[in-house]
């Protein structure tokens, strides 16, 4: 039995700080999907060497960090696609 | 800052963020919780605006956002406080747990959190908490740094109108 809580809230909270990254166009670092992959390729292995943490017993991963990881890449997916306007004198 | 640092910044305080929000996720029943993930978090966020800088940070931190966050941490503290309150008469209740028997079965599942232990709402006040300390720590760094851009700009035009005087 998979335990709904950590998983929702995870996903919460992960959502919120995913919908808050941007394109900057005036940075000169350009981070594409290949960022997001070896994030979630990272953050699978993380889980599961923490394992089951923190004390349930229903998979081998922690799974708050997991679903924290896909909040953070769906809000991404979802609100984080513009760039940031840049700032103008006249503004 | 250097190039490899900046490469590496952004998908570390991701993972960063992760083990925060999963400190508060364990928050009730192993050593850690809402303020000590929400400072996990800020970290990660500060690790991004200490080396992107304001200007060049892939997270859009706005002062809205900011202030959005941190009402909805501090209204979501007092409602659960108050919905304690009212349904059993004790301000900060466990109505997830009911350890009295007082209150009605459908409201204990209401406030009930989904795991094995079911703590009640102590996992919920872990989560505004966390939202709360996310934001003033993050907020103090980002006031900071705009102040310091403001002073900066102002000491630029200073230097310029003495070097035309």
């Amino acid at each position: 039995m998979v335990y709904a809580g950590p998983i929702i809230l995870g996903f919460l909270l992960g959502f919120i700080l995913g919908s808050r990254i941007r394109d900057n166009p005036e940075s000169e670092m350009n981070f594409t999907t290949s960022v997001y992959i070896v994030f979630i390729i990272v953050a699978i292995v993380v889980a599961y060497f923490f394992g089951p943490f923190p004390w349930y017993t229903d998979s081998p991963f922690a799974n708050g960090l997991i679903s924290a990881a896909v909040g953070i890449i769906f809000g991404k997916l979802i609100l984080g696609r513009k760039s940031i306007p840049i700032e103008t004198e006249e503004e | 800052m250097s190039t490899i640092l900046k490469l590496f910044a952004f998908p570390a305080s991701l993972i960063i963020m992760c083990y925060g929000i999963l400190t508060i996720l364990g928050g009730h029943i192993t050593p850690g919780g809402g303020f000590q993930g929400g400072a996990i978090i800020a970290g990660a966020l500060i690790f991004c605006f200490i080396v992107y800088g304001l200007k060049k940070m892939p997270f859009h931190i706005s002062h809205d956002f900011l202030a959005g966050l941190e009402s909805v941490g501090a209204l979501g503290f007092v409602f659960l406080g108050l919905a304690g309150l009212f349904a059993s008469g004790f301000f900060m209740y466990n109505l997830g747990v009911d350890l009295y028997h007082i209150v009605p079965i459908d409201i204990r599942n209401l406030f009930d959190y989904p795991d094995p232990l079911h703590a009640g709402i102590i996992p919920y006040l872990n989560f505004v908490v966390g939202l709360k300390v996310l934001v003033g720590l993050s907020a103090v760094v980002y006031a900071f740094l705009e102040f310091k851009e403001y002073n900066g700009d102002e000491e630029v035009e200073e230097d310029k109108a003495e070097e035309e005087d």
